[in-house]
Protein backbone atom coordinates (compact mmCIF):
# COMPACT_ATOMS: atom_id res chain seq x y z
CA UNK A 1 0.00 0.00 0.00
CA UNK A 2 1.03 3.65 -0.44
CA UNK A 3 1.68 6.27 2.26
CA UNK A 4 -0.93 7.86 4.40
CA UNK A 5 -0.39 11.72 4.83
CA UNK A 6 -2.36 12.45 8.10
CA UNK A 7 -3.74 15.74 8.50
CA UNK A 8 -4.14 17.17 11.93
CA UNK A 9 -6.61 19.52 13.11
CA UNK A 10 -6.66 22.78 11.52
CA UNK A 11 -4.26 21.82 8.53
CA UNK A 12 -4.79 20.73 5.15
CA UNK A 13 -3.51 18.39 2.63
CA UNK A 14 -3.30 18.24 -1.31
CA UNK A 15 -1.88 15.62 -3.42
CA UNK A 16 -1.85 13.87 -6.44
CA UNK A 17 0.40 11.24 -6.24
CA UNK A 18 -2.11 7.80 -6.88
CA UNK A 19 -0.37 6.07 -4.34
CA UNK A 20 -1.65 8.22 -1.84
CA UNK A 21 -4.02 8.02 0.99
CA UNK A 22 -5.39 10.99 3.14
CA UNK A 23 -6.50 10.71 6.85
CA UNK A 24 -7.86 12.93 9.06
CA UNK A 25 -9.15 11.29 12.90
CA UNK A 26 -11.92 12.00 15.20
CA UNK A 27 -13.47 14.81 14.16
CA UNK A 28 -16.06 15.90 16.86
CA UNK A 29 -17.20 19.32 15.89
CA UNK A 30 -14.61 19.76 12.82
CA UNK A 31 -15.25 19.65 9.74
CA UNK A 32 -13.16 17.73 6.95
CA UNK A 33 -13.77 19.17 3.64
CA UNK A 34 -12.64 17.37 0.31
CA UNK A 35 -11.95 18.18 -2.70
CA UNK A 36 -11.85 16.49 -5.56
CA UNK A 37 -10.73 17.32 -8.91
CA UNK A 38 -10.97 14.60 -11.47
CA UNK A 39 -10.10 16.45 -14.62
CA UNK A 40 -6.47 16.58 -12.75
CA UNK A 41 -7.34 13.65 -10.40
CA UNK A 42 -5.97 16.48 -7.65
CA UNK A 43 -7.24 15.57 -4.02
CA UNK A 44 -7.61 17.72 -1.44
CA UNK A 45 -8.35 17.54 2.58
CA UNK A 46 -9.07 20.34 5.13
CA UNK A 47 -9.93 19.69 8.42
CA UNK A 48 -11.35 23.12 10.28
CA UNK A 49 -12.09 23.82 13.70
CA UNK A 50 -13.99 26.64 13.61
CA UNK A 51 -16.06 28.86 11.27
CA UNK A 52 -14.53 32.43 11.37
CA UNK A 53 -10.85 33.77 11.88
CA UNK A 54 -12.15 37.01 13.24
CA UNK A 55 -11.94 35.84 16.53
CA UNK A 56 -7.97 35.37 16.17
CA UNK A 57 -6.24 37.01 13.21
CA UNK A 58 -2.41 36.15 15.17
CA UNK A 59 -3.65 32.23 14.58
CA UNK A 60 -4.52 32.86 10.77
CA UNK A 61 -0.67 33.58 9.89
CA UNK A 62 0.60 30.02 11.37
CA UNK A 63 -2.96 28.09 10.63
CA UNK A 64 -5.62 28.91 8.03
CA UNK A 65 -6.78 26.20 7.70
CA UNK A 66 -8.25 26.40 11.28
CA UNK A 67 -11.05 28.33 10.03
CA UNK A 68 -13.61 27.79 7.52
CA UNK A 69 -13.49 31.44 6.30
CA UNK A 70 -9.39 31.21 5.52
CA UNK A 71 -8.96 27.67 5.36
CA UNK A 72 -11.16 27.11 2.08
CA UNK A 73 -9.01 30.05 -0.12
CA UNK A 74 -5.70 28.59 1.24
CA UNK A 75 -6.52 25.14 0.43
CA UNK A 76 -7.84 26.25 -3.26
CA UNK A 77 -4.60 27.96 -3.55
CA UNK A 78 -2.60 24.76 -2.67
CA UNK A 79 -4.51 22.93 -5.01
CA UNK A 80 -4.22 25.13 -8.28
CA UNK A 81 -0.86 24.65 -7.32
CA UNK A 82 -0.57 21.34 -7.48
CA UNK A 83 -2.96 20.89 -9.98
CA UNK A 84 -1.68 21.02 -14.27
CA UNK A 85 -0.71 24.82 -14.51
CA UNK A 86 -3.47 26.70 -15.76
CA UNK A 87 -6.09 24.35 -15.27
CA UNK A 88 -9.72 25.71 -14.45
CA UNK A 89 -10.41 23.96 -10.69
CA UNK A 90 -14.07 25.42 -10.66
CA UNK A 91 -14.69 22.81 -13.74
CA UNK A 92 -15.06 19.43 -12.67
CA UNK A 93 -15.00 20.00 -8.83
CA UNK A 94 -16.86 18.08 -6.96
CA UNK A 95 -16.71 18.94 -2.66
CA UNK A 96 -17.72 16.16 0.06
CA UNK A 97 -18.01 17.21 3.88
CA UNK A 98 -18.07 15.20 6.87
CA UNK A 99 -18.05 15.82 10.85
CA UNK A 100 -19.65 19.06 12.50
CA UNK A 101 -21.17 16.78 15.21
CA UNK A 102 -22.59 17.97 18.72
CA UNK A 103 -23.48 16.20 22.10
CA UNK A 104 -26.91 15.29 22.93
CA UNK A 105 -29.17 18.12 24.12
CA UNK A 106 -26.58 20.65 22.95
CA UNK A 107 -27.89 24.95 22.86
CA UNK A 108 -26.75 27.02 20.06
CA UNK A 109 -23.39 27.90 21.78
CA UNK A 110 -22.04 25.18 21.53
CA UNK A 111 -23.31 23.45 18.32
CA UNK A 112 -20.12 24.42 16.98
CA UNK A 113 -20.26 21.55 14.37
CA UNK A 114 -23.54 23.07 12.92
CA UNK A 115 -22.06 26.74 12.54
CA UNK A 116 -18.84 25.38 10.67
CA UNK A 117 -21.33 23.53 8.09
CA UNK A 118 -23.39 26.36 7.24
CA UNK A 119 -20.54 28.64 7.08
CA UNK A 120 -18.77 26.66 5.01
CA UNK A 121 -21.74 26.11 2.60
CA UNK A 122 -21.71 29.95 3.03
CA UNK A 123 -18.39 30.22 1.50
CA UNK A 124 -18.54 27.10 -1.05
CA UNK A 125 -22.21 28.12 -2.58
CA UNK A 126 -20.72 31.51 -4.35
CA UNK A 127 -17.59 29.33 -5.88
CA UNK A 128 -20.02 26.59 -7.48
CA UNK A 129 -18.61 23.99 -4.84
CA UNK A 130 -21.30 23.04 -2.85
CA UNK A 131 -21.25 20.01 -1.33
CA UNK A 132 -22.60 17.18 -3.18
CA UNK A 133 -22.48 14.70 -0.48
CA UNK A 134 -22.23 15.33 3.27
CA UNK A 135 -22.19 12.92 6.28
CA UNK A 136 -22.59 15.73 9.13
CA UNK A 137 -24.27 16.43 12.67
CA UNK A 138 -25.30 13.73 15.19
CA UNK A 139 -23.17 12.61 17.93
CA UNK A 140 -20.92 10.75 16.64
CA UNK A 141 -17.14 11.78 16.03
CA UNK A 142 -16.12 10.59 12.52
CA UNK A 143 -12.84 9.54 10.98
CA UNK A 144 -12.28 10.12 7.22
CA UNK A 145 -9.51 8.82 4.73
CA UNK A 146 -9.40 9.99 0.94
CA UNK A 147 -7.99 7.11 -1.56
CA UNK A 148 -6.20 10.28 -3.99
CA UNK A 149 -6.55 7.06 -6.86
CA UNK A 150 -10.12 6.69 -6.47
CA UNK A 151 -11.37 9.91 -4.87
CA UNK A 152 -13.17 6.92 -2.37
CA UNK A 153 -13.87 8.44 0.66
CA UNK A 154 -13.98 6.01 3.93
CA UNK A 155 -15.70 7.02 7.24
CA UNK A 156 -15.73 5.41 9.89
CA UNK A 157 -16.21 5.39 14.43
CA UNK A 158 -15.76 3.52 16.84
CA UNK A 159 -19.03 1.71 16.95
CA UNK A 160 -20.58 1.76 13.53
CA UNK A 161 -17.58 0.16 11.37
CA UNK A 162 -16.44 1.54 7.90
CA UNK A 163 -19.23 3.24 5.77
CA UNK A 164 -18.93 5.25 2.08
CA UNK A 165 -19.39 8.60 1.52
CA UNK B 1 -24.44 -12.48 35.58
CA UNK B 2 -27.12 -10.62 36.88
CA UNK B 3 -27.24 -6.41 37.49
CA UNK B 4 -26.77 -6.69 41.01
CA UNK B 5 -24.14 -9.74 40.88
CA UNK B 6 -22.02 -6.92 37.88
CA UNK B 7 -22.34 -4.04 40.22
CA UNK B 8 -20.88 -6.06 43.14
CA UNK B 9 -18.10 -7.43 40.81
CA UNK B 10 -17.60 -3.54 39.71
CA UNK B 11 -17.80 -2.96 43.22
CA UNK B 12 -14.46 -5.58 43.96
CA UNK B 13 -12.88 -4.14 41.13
CA UNK B 14 -12.77 -0.52 42.70
CA UNK B 15 -11.36 -1.74 45.18
CA UNK B 16 -8.54 -4.26 44.00
CA UNK B 17 -7.37 -0.81 42.27
CA UNK B 18 -3.97 -0.15 43.95
CA UNK B 19 -3.48 2.90 46.32
CA UNK B 20 -1.46 6.13 44.63
CA UNK B 21 1.78 7.06 46.14
CA UNK B 22 1.48 9.76 48.84
CA UNK B 23 3.01 12.26 47.12
CA UNK B 24 0.51 11.86 43.98
CA UNK B 25 -2.52 12.23 46.87
CA UNK B 26 -0.68 15.23 48.73
CA UNK B 27 -0.29 17.23 44.84
CA UNK B 28 -4.03 16.47 44.91
CA UNK B 29 -4.46 17.76 47.51
CA UNK B 30 -2.38 21.17 47.21
CA UNK B 31 -4.08 21.95 44.28
CA UNK B 32 -7.64 22.53 46.35
CA UNK B 33 -6.10 24.64 48.70
CA UNK B 34 -5.91 28.54 48.46
CA UNK B 35 -2.42 29.05 49.20
CA UNK B 36 0.33 27.34 47.76
CA UNK B 37 3.36 27.80 45.63
CA UNK B 38 6.03 25.60 43.68
CA UNK B 39 8.14 25.78 47.27
CA UNK B 40 5.27 23.47 48.22
CA UNK B 41 5.25 21.07 45.31
CA UNK B 42 8.84 20.70 45.54
CA UNK B 43 8.72 19.68 49.55
CA UNK B 44 6.09 17.29 48.25
CA UNK B 45 7.91 15.69 45.34
CA UNK B 46 11.65 15.69 46.50
CA UNK B 47 10.58 12.79 49.26
CA UNK B 48 9.61 10.66 46.18
CA UNK B 49 12.35 9.56 44.58
CA UNK B 50 10.30 7.64 41.88
CA UNK B 51 8.33 10.96 41.28
CA UNK B 52 11.93 13.21 41.35
CA UNK B 53 13.45 11.00 38.53
CA UNK B 54 10.48 10.65 36.04
CA UNK B 55 10.41 14.81 36.62
CA UNK B 56 13.62 14.97 35.78
CA UNK B 57 13.56 12.69 32.69
CA UNK B 58 10.52 14.49 31.03
CA UNK B 59 12.22 17.99 32.06
CA UNK B 60 15.04 17.01 30.25
CA UNK B 61 13.22 15.13 27.24
CA UNK B 62 13.76 16.18 23.74
CA UNK B 63 10.13 17.94 24.25
CA UNK B 64 11.80 20.14 26.40
CA UNK B 65 14.76 21.02 23.87
CA UNK B 66 17.07 22.51 26.72
CA UNK B 67 20.93 23.56 25.82
CA UNK B 68 22.04 22.56 29.28
CA UNK B 69 21.22 19.68 31.72
CA UNK B 70 18.73 20.52 34.48
CA UNK B 71 19.71 18.13 37.76
CA UNK B 72 17.92 20.24 40.83
CA UNK B 73 14.34 19.32 41.48
CA UNK B 74 13.43 23.01 42.56
CA UNK B 75 14.41 23.88 38.79
CA UNK B 76 12.68 21.46 37.23
CA UNK B 77 9.64 21.92 39.28
CA UNK B 78 9.50 25.70 38.47
CA UNK B 79 10.46 25.05 34.52
CA UNK B 80 7.30 22.70 34.07
CA UNK B 81 4.94 24.23 36.57
CA UNK B 82 2.63 22.79 38.78
CA UNK B 83 0.09 21.70 36.12
CA UNK B 84 2.41 19.71 34.67
CA UNK B 85 4.15 18.47 37.41
CA UNK B 86 0.32 17.12 39.13
CA UNK B 87 -0.09 15.49 35.53
CA UNK B 88 3.14 13.87 35.72
CA UNK B 89 2.15 12.41 39.11
CA UNK B 90 -0.77 11.23 38.41
CA UNK B 91 -0.08 9.69 34.79
CA UNK B 92 2.72 7.46 37.29
CA UNK B 93 0.61 6.97 40.01
CA UNK B 94 -2.91 5.50 38.14
CA UNK B 95 -0.67 4.36 34.77
CA UNK B 96 -2.97 0.84 35.25
CA UNK B 97 -6.37 2.76 34.58
CA UNK B 98 -5.40 5.57 32.37
CA UNK B 99 -2.79 3.47 30.06
CA UNK B 100 -4.95 0.60 29.42
CA UNK B 101 -7.09 -0.38 26.54
CA UNK B 102 -10.47 0.34 27.30
CA UNK B 103 -11.57 -2.70 25.60
CA UNK B 104 -15.37 -1.83 26.95
CA UNK B 105 -14.87 1.44 25.15
CA UNK B 106 -13.62 0.27 22.09
CA UNK B 107 -10.86 2.44 23.01
CA UNK B 108 -7.35 2.49 21.97
CA UNK B 109 -4.82 2.19 25.00
CA UNK B 110 -3.85 6.00 25.98
CA UNK B 111 -7.26 7.12 25.13
CA UNK B 112 -8.01 7.82 28.63
CA UNK B 113 -5.06 9.58 29.59
CA UNK B 114 -5.29 11.69 26.53
CA UNK B 115 -9.00 12.48 26.90
CA UNK B 116 -8.53 13.83 30.87
CA UNK B 117 -5.35 15.52 30.41
CA UNK B 118 -7.40 17.58 27.42
CA UNK B 119 -10.14 18.03 29.81
CA UNK B 120 -8.14 19.30 32.52
CA UNK B 121 -6.59 21.58 30.50
CA UNK B 122 -10.07 22.97 29.00
CA UNK B 123 -11.21 23.34 32.51
CA UNK B 124 -8.46 25.11 33.56
CA UNK B 125 -9.05 28.10 30.80
CA UNK B 126 -12.93 27.74 31.05
CA UNK B 127 -12.28 28.40 34.70
CA UNK B 128 -11.41 32.00 33.93
CA UNK B 129 -14.85 32.53 32.76
CA UNK B 130 -16.69 31.66 35.79
CA UNK B 131 -18.75 34.19 37.55
CA UNK B 132 -17.42 33.31 41.01
CA UNK B 133 -13.94 32.27 41.05
CA UNK B 134 -12.79 29.17 40.16
CA UNK B 135 -9.66 27.73 41.02
CA UNK B 136 -7.91 26.81 37.94
CA UNK B 137 -5.45 24.47 39.90
CA UNK B 138 -8.36 22.50 41.38
CA UNK B 139 -10.23 23.06 38.20
CA UNK B 140 -7.52 21.37 36.03
CA UNK B 141 -7.13 18.29 39.06
CA UNK B 142 -10.71 17.36 39.16
CA UNK B 143 -10.33 17.24 34.46
CA UNK B 144 -7.63 14.95 34.96
CA UNK B 145 -9.04 12.53 37.53
CA UNK B 146 -13.02 13.23 36.34
CA UNK B 147 -13.12 9.49 34.34
CA UNK B 148 -10.57 7.31 36.35
CA UNK B 149 -14.10 5.54 36.37
CA UNK B 150 -14.12 4.22 33.18
CA UNK B 151 -10.79 2.77 33.70
CA UNK B 152 -12.52 -0.23 35.90
CA UNK B 153 -15.91 -0.31 34.16
CA UNK B 154 -14.12 -0.94 30.69
CA UNK B 155 -13.52 -4.60 31.62
CA UNK B 156 -17.48 -4.99 32.46
CA UNK B 157 -18.20 -3.58 29.46
CA UNK B 158 -16.79 -5.47 26.67
CA UNK B 159 -18.92 -6.52 23.83
CA UNK B 160 -21.29 -3.88 24.76
CA UNK B 161 -20.84 -0.37 22.38
CA UNK B 162 -22.81 -1.79 19.56
CA UNK B 163 -25.70 -2.78 22.00
CA UNK B 164 -25.23 0.39 23.17
CA UNK B 165 -24.98 2.29 20.44
CA UNK B 166 -28.59 1.08 19.10
CA UNK B 167 -30.37 1.83 22.26
CA UNK B 168 -28.78 5.33 22.07
CA UNK B 169 -30.16 5.38 18.44
CA UNK B 170 -33.61 4.60 19.31
CA UNK B 171 -33.48 6.56 22.39
CA UNK B 172 -34.11 4.11 25.13
CA UNK B 173 -31.25 5.69 27.42
CA UNK B 174 -30.88 9.44 27.99
CA UNK B 175 -26.82 9.28 27.66
CA UNK B 176 -24.06 6.79 27.65
CA UNK B 177 -23.87 6.85 31.64
CA UNK B 178 -27.51 5.52 32.06
CA UNK B 179 -26.44 2.63 29.42
CA UNK B 180 -23.74 1.64 32.07
CA UNK B 181 -26.40 1.97 34.79
CA UNK B 182 -28.69 0.16 32.81
CA UNK B 183 -26.08 -2.69 32.46
CA UNK B 184 -23.89 -2.70 35.54
CA UNK B 185 -26.25 -0.97 37.91
CA UNK B 186 -23.47 1.69 38.27
CA UNK B 187 -21.99 4.36 35.75
CA UNK B 188 -18.29 5.77 35.46
CA UNK B 189 -18.74 8.56 37.11
CA UNK B 190 -19.94 6.89 40.68
CA UNK B 191 -17.37 4.06 39.92
CA UNK B 192 -14.36 7.05 39.81
CA UNK B 193 -16.22 8.69 42.87
CA UNK B 194 -15.91 5.34 45.13
CA UNK B 195 -12.53 4.81 43.35
CA UNK B 196 -11.57 8.25 44.71
CA UNK B 197 -12.84 7.80 47.92
CA UNK B 198 -11.15 4.94 48.11
CA UNK B 199 -7.58 6.68 47.78
CA UNK B 200 -8.88 9.26 50.14
CA UNK B 201 -9.05 12.28 48.10
CA UNK B 202 -9.75 15.24 49.87
CA UNK B 203 -13.02 17.46 49.30
CA UNK B 204 -14.52 18.54 46.49
CA UNK B 205 -12.56 16.02 44.04
CA UNK B 206 -15.11 12.72 44.86
CA UNK B 207 -18.19 15.15 44.41
CA UNK B 208 -16.25 16.54 41.00
CA UNK B 209 -15.93 12.99 39.85
CA UNK B 210 -19.75 12.04 41.09
CA UNK B 211 -21.19 14.71 39.68
CA UNK B 212 -19.35 15.54 36.19
CA UNK B 213 -22.24 14.67 33.71
CA UNK B 214 -25.16 15.83 36.21
CA UNK B 215 -23.48 19.34 37.84
CA UNK B 216 -27.23 20.35 38.99
CA UNK B 217 -26.75 17.88 41.65
CA UNK B 218 -24.50 19.18 43.55
CA UNK B 219 -24.83 21.54 45.97
CA UNK B 220 -24.83 25.30 44.71
CA UNK B 221 -21.48 26.53 46.11
CA UNK B 222 -19.92 24.01 44.18
CA UNK B 223 -21.78 24.38 40.85
CA UNK B 224 -19.22 26.89 39.42
CA UNK B 225 -16.66 24.14 39.37
CA UNK B 226 -18.82 21.70 38.47
CA UNK B 227 -19.97 23.45 35.78
CA UNK B 228 -16.70 24.04 34.27
CA UNK B 229 -15.64 20.01 34.90
CA UNK B 230 -18.99 19.45 33.00
CA UNK B 231 -18.23 22.24 29.95
CA UNK B 232 -14.37 21.52 30.15
CA UNK B 233 -15.38 17.49 29.39
CA UNK B 234 -17.44 18.10 26.15
CA UNK B 235 -15.31 21.03 24.70
CA UNK B 236 -12.76 17.63 24.92
CA UNK B 237 -15.23 15.85 23.09
CA UNK B 238 -16.22 18.29 20.38
CA UNK B 239 -12.65 18.64 19.91
CA UNK B 240 -12.18 14.98 18.76
CA UNK B 241 -10.87 13.80 22.00
CA UNK B 242 -13.12 10.97 23.29
CA UNK B 243 -12.77 7.62 24.91
CA UNK B 244 -14.18 5.67 21.78
CA UNK B 245 -17.93 4.26 21.96
CA UNK B 246 -19.20 7.05 24.46
CA UNK B 247 -17.95 10.30 22.77
CA UNK B 248 -20.77 12.54 22.37
CA UNK B 249 -22.43 10.47 23.96
CA UNK B 250 -23.75 12.65 26.79
CA UNK B 251 -26.11 15.63 27.14
CA UNK B 252 -24.95 19.77 27.75
CA UNK B 253 -26.71 20.58 30.83
CA UNK B 254 -27.24 24.64 29.69
CA UNK B 255 -27.60 25.85 33.31
CA UNK B 256 -23.85 26.37 32.85
CA UNK B 257 -24.90 30.21 31.67
CA UNK B 258 -25.45 30.79 34.83
CA UNK B 259 -22.05 30.41 36.23
CA UNK B 260 -20.10 30.46 33.40
CA UNK B 261 -21.69 33.25 30.63
CA UNK B 262 -19.96 31.87 27.56
CA UNK B 263 -20.45 33.72 24.48
CA UNK B 264 -20.21 31.80 21.10
CA UNK B 265 -16.51 33.69 19.98
CA UNK B 266 -15.61 33.20 24.10
CA UNK B 267 -16.52 29.45 23.71
CA UNK B 268 -14.10 29.71 20.30
CA UNK B 269 -11.40 31.08 21.72
CA UNK B 270 -11.69 28.52 24.35
CA UNK B 271 -11.44 25.78 21.98
CA UNK B 272 -8.57 27.52 20.28
CA UNK B 273 -5.99 27.54 23.48
CA UNK B 274 -7.65 24.14 24.30
CA UNK B 275 -5.83 23.36 21.40
CA UNK B 276 -2.57 24.90 21.26
CA UNK B 277 -1.73 24.07 25.37
CA UNK B 278 -2.76 20.51 24.63
CA UNK B 279 -0.69 20.30 21.38
CA UNK B 280 2.29 21.40 24.03
CA UNK B 281 1.35 19.46 27.03
CA UNK B 282 0.75 16.41 24.07
CA UNK B 283 5.03 17.33 23.48
CA UNK B 284 5.79 16.51 26.96
CA UNK B 285 3.43 13.56 28.14
CA UNK B 286 3.52 11.59 24.83
CA UNK B 287 6.63 12.12 23.67
CA UNK B 288 5.58 13.94 20.57
CA UNK B 289 8.22 15.32 18.14
CA UNK B 290 6.67 19.20 18.33
CA UNK B 291 8.48 22.47 19.09
CA UNK B 292 8.25 23.45 22.75
CA UNK B 293 8.76 26.85 23.52
CA UNK B 294 10.31 28.28 26.25
FE1 LIG C 1 -17.57 11.14 32.07
FE1 LIG D 1 -15.08 12.82 30.05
Amino acid sequence: MGKTVVVGVGEFAVSNDPGEVIKTFALGSCVAVIFLHKPTRTVGLIHVALPESSISPDIVRDRPGYFVDTGIPAILKKMAACATPGANLTQGMMVKIAGGANVLDTNNTFNIGKRNVLALKKILWPLGMGPVAEDVGGSISRTVSVSVETGKIALSSPTKGVWEL
Amino acid sequence: MNRQEKQAAVREAINKVPLISSAAARLLELSGESEHGIVDIVNIVKYDAVLTSQILKVVNSAAFARRTEVYSIDHAVSLLGEDMVVGIAMSEAAALLFDKKLEGYAAEAGSLWRHDLKTAIAAKIIAGYARTKVNGDLAFTCGLLHDLGKGVLSDFLRNTPEKIRRAMEEKKVPDYAAAERAILGIDHAEAGYELSLNWNLPAPLPQAIRFHHQPALIDEALKPLLYTIHLADIVAMMSGVGTGSDDLQYTLDTAYEMYIPLSGNELAMVMLGVEQEFSKAAAVFLGKEEEASE
